[in-house]
């Protein structure tokens, strides 16, 4: 890392020690009551007690158990589909309208639909959160296959390469940066379906601790969640950022 | 020189071309590219092919490779014709930047070549370091192509076609965007590549010198649409060498006899 990267990280984590402080200021003043807003303290003392001594483990576990199934269906079916629909220009002029049809359709309105169907189960929240984190996966792939170099298929046509052998050694690395670029996107939006899954079917994890905590007024419960739920969000986005640093090593040589 | 080409076809004893056109015509967008194109090329020969800009050259590579099917006509290999491209053709682009795989390293370019044949990967390790000291580039297997000047972008992408044991080698301006020492640098290279290769070459340029430097014989094309033009077969001692070659009175013959050719295209 370089000196203003060092910098800006630096800055970045002033500003969130700001932002506490402002936090357990306000708090301390009781400028809020206390039952709506703990202190950093009181929700800091939460989260510790809930690991030690209550099931925060399980539901985390819960929900990352969630986002994981759908975000890896979601990815599966994602770089699938997009790697039909982007390889072939046929397609791409045939299926895009409905894609850019279906794309702005928020997930929420699928929700009561995927409820009627499947009930309020863990099948439900599956198919819920792998249809929101489709999307970012699935143009991102359309749109990696469709940008492959041309070149790069002539030069396998002249090898006389499988067809099964031009999608993985030509194809699939070519839009890597792309598809791995939407599984990123989806991370978030599959976090996020977990959570609204598990609050509106009771299914097991930090969503349903939330809303209990919430329903019986243990607002430092609640923030322990909220902040777990954060914590969740940044760690899987920079784990997801370093398997993109060290997949795509050879655009970092081609800058 | 019209004679001395037609001696060429008809000396009896021969041997059959690896690589024929028989009046080949080929239309893209309903325009007429290349018309009534007839051309042998016999195992072994170094072919030149010359032109002004837009005349056709590359159009007729990419037909002697098989990525375009003729109009009307044929094109044949070791006389059967060509429907699809095949390993035994190999072709070196000339935007050396896009034929390579940017995610794979040297060794892993090469490497390429050698799963697409079938080679097994513990016999590929040894193969893709002989490739690449063939063509200049010992030391560098690791390195990624955009980690490579142009000049060993095409010793790579050389490289790669040799893996391929082509026994033809096609190659289209390969030396186009390369500066002049490294240029005539890789002359010599490929000159020694194919004497020991043995493989029949097409070479496209539209550096004349180049072309008499490289060939047994030159060709060059008429625009609109693409013909033969003019035929000069190149009777300089091998192997050439860049400064008594270029100085020997037939070199400098035939330079003028397409020099007048080309700028009588121009008119
Ligand atoms: N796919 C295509 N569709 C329509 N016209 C084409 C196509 N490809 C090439 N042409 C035309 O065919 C002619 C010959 O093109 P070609 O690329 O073979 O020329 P060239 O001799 O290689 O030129 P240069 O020296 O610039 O490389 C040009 O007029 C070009 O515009
Ligand atoms: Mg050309």
């Amino acid at each position: 890392m370089n000196r203003a990267a060092l910098l800006w990280r630096m800055a970045s984590f002033a500003i969130a020690a700001g932002f506490v402080a402002l936090w357990q200021l306000i708090a301390n003043l009781n400028l809020v009551s206390p039952v709506f807003l703990p202190g950093p303290d009181r929700a800091w003392t939460a989260l510790v007690r809930g690991f030690s001594s209550g099931d925060l483990w399980s539901k985390l576990a819960g929900t990352l158990e969630h986002m994981a199934y759908g975000w890896l269906a979601a990815s599966i079916a994602g770089i699938a589909i997009g790697a039909i629909i982007g390889s072939s220009r046929m397609m791409r002029t045939y299926v895009a309208p409905s894609l850019e049809f279906l794309r702005p359709l928020p997930v929420s309105a699928i929700i009561p639909v995927a409820i009627a169907m499947l009930g309020l189960t863990q099948a439900m929240a599956l198919f819920v959160i792998a249809f929101g984190a489709i999307w970012p996966i699935m143009l991102a792939t359309i749109h990696g296959f469709a940008a492959v170099e041309p070149r790069l298929y002539e030069v396998a046509r002249s090898l006389q390469m499988s067809r099964l052998a031009v999608i993985f050694k030509i194809a699939l690395p070519s839009a890597s940066p792309d598809i791995l670029a939407g599984m990123r996107l989806s991370l978030t939006v599959a976090l996020i379906l977990s959570v609204v899954c598990e609050i509106l079917a009771g299914l097991d994890g930090l969503g349903h601790w939330v809303l209990l905590s919430a329903r019986a007024f243990r607002s430092a419960d609640l923030f322990a969640g909220v902040i777990l739920l954060g914590v969740t969000g940044y760690v899987t986005s920079v784990a997801m950022s370093l398997a993109e640093h060290r997949l795509l090593a050879w655009q970092a040589a081609q800058r | 020189m019209a004679s001395a080409a037609k001696r060429l076809d008809v000396v009896p004893g021969t041997p059959a071309p690896q690589v024929s056109f028989e009046a080949v015509t080929l239309q893209l967008g309903g325009k007429t590219i290349i018309e009534n194109l007839s051309l042998g090329v016999r195992p072994g020969e170094f072919l030149c092919i010359i032109g002004a800009s837009g005349c056709g050259k590359t159009t007729a590579l990419r037909l002697a490779a098989g990525l375009y099917q003729p109009t009307s006509g044929k094109v044949n290999f070791d006389g059967q014709r060509m429907r699809e491209p095949r390993r035994e053709i190999a072709i070196v682009f000339q935007d050396y930047g896009k034929a390579l795989l940017p995610w794979r390293t040297a060794a892993g370019n090469v490497s390429l070549a050698l799963e697409a044949g079938g080679m097994p990967s513990a016999e590929r390790l040894a193969r893709i370091e002989e490739l690449l000291r063939t063509v200049g580039l010992p030391g560098h297997a690791g390195k990624y192509p955009s980690e490579m000047s142009g000049g060993m972008q095409q010793r790579l992408q050389i490289a790669r076609c040799l893996a391929q044991e082509p026994k033809t080698l096609l190659m289209d301006e390969p030396f186009g965007a390369l500066d002049a020492m490294t240029r005539q640098g890789l002359q010599d290279e490929v000159l020694s590549l194919v004497a020991a290769s043995g493989a029949t070459v097409i070479f496209v340029t539209h550096d004349l010198e180049e072309a008499i430097y490289l060939g047994d014989r030159v060709i060059g094309l008429l625009p609109h649409p693409g013909r033969i033009g003019i035929e000069l077969a190149v009777n300089l001692p091998r192997p050439r060498d860049q400064l008594s070659t270029r100085e020997h009175p037939e070199f400098l013959r035939l330079r003028r006899q397409l020099f007048d050719f080309i700028k009588a295209t121009e008119q």
